[in-house]
């Protein structure tokens, strides 16, 4: 092969080269926004995504912890008492998430205990009455494989409310 | 359901007679009248599973004449380890009709469930066990 030659084949192939990486290029482009506009697509929510019956449940049970924080901030004599009507809570909270499929809430008490109103042993058993109540409704409404996990849940905050006598 | 129902009797029926065993072991007046209330409760539902079964066309299955203990009952502080025991035993049963329950029978199988679990967390504050309350009342091992 001469040296002209050579440098023509080298040139042609660089010519090919650079046409397939443009092609390549190209064709990578396409895709990329292609994919975007899956991910545009797939961001869209879907049609009217109805929130889970127990979310109200499940939001309620980490309120109630952390009303249980405050309170044991504010009065840690209380803590004995409190501390593990919290946890009940919480497990509440991790038990309603597994069965609605939701990221599980972080069992570490809430860091803005410090914040909102003043907790009594008054206003935490108020709170645990209503919430008993909520549950009640949640479990007469709930599909037979719901019932004894919302039960349980209405029983334990009447059983906190007596506790809190 | 009538699975179920029957498990509630044999509970209150097992609650009927331990009450009678705690009865004795305890002290205080306000003690003994609180496990009076708490039997005389028990007897109530007792009557209305045997209607609910016959209702049913169930056979009720004769409640037996004594029970095994399930520990000796030989003092006060026993004898209110047994009444919560009765009681958390029997809040088990009543939540096993939960998911075999609709509505107002549901609503009333729950009701039984709470007052269970709270006469459990009475017994519990009056031998000054802690924590006075269970996460999931009726759960069994909980």
């Amino acid at each position: 092969m001469g040296g002209a030659e050579q440098r023509r084949s080298e040139w042609l192939t660089g010519r090919v080269r650079n046409h397939s990486r443009r092609v390549f290029l190209g064709a990578a482009a396409a895709g990329s926004a292609a994919l975007a506009g899956c991910g545009l697509l797939d961001g869209e929510p879907a049609p009217d995504p109805a929130p889970d019956p127990l979310q109200p449940l499940l939001d309620e049970a980490l309120a109630l912890a952390a009303a249980y924080d405050r309170a044991i901030l504010a009065q840690p004599a209380l803590a004995a008492r409190l501390t593990p009507m919290a946890e009940d809570h919480r497990a509440h909270a991790a038990e309603l998430a597994k069965v609605i499929g939701a990221t599980p809430p972080s069992a570490a008490p809430s860091a803005s205990a410090g914040a909102g109103a003043a907790e009594t042993a008054a206003t935490l058993r108020k709170a645990e009455l209503a919430a008993q109540k909520t549950a009640v409704a949640a479990c007469k409404a709930a599909p037979a494989a719901r019932a004894a996990l919302t039960g349980s849940i209405a029983a334990c905050r009447a059983t906190h409310a007596e506790g809190l006598r | 359901m009538t699975e179920q129902l029957a498990a509630a009797l044999a509970a209150e029926e097992a609650a009927i007679y331990a009450y009678g065993v705690i009865g004795v072991h305890l002290t205080g007046s306000d003690e003994v009248s609180r496990a009076r209330a708490a039997e005389q409760e028990h007897r109530v539902r007792r009557d209305d599973l045997v209607a609910r079964l016959d209702e049913l066309k169930a056979t009720v299955p004769a409640a037996p004449a004594a029970y095994a203990l399930p520990f000796e009952v030989t003092d006060r502080a026993t004898a209110l380890d047994l009444a919560i025991h009765v009681e958390d035993g029997v809040a088990q049963a009543w939540r096993a009709l939960l998911p075999v329950t609709e509505n107002t029978e549901r609503v009333e199988a729950l009701s039984h469930l709470t007052d269970s679990a709270v006469r459990a967390t009475r017994w519990r504050r009056i031998a000054g066990a802690v924590p006075l309350t269970l996460a999931f009342p009726g759960r069994p091992g909980a």
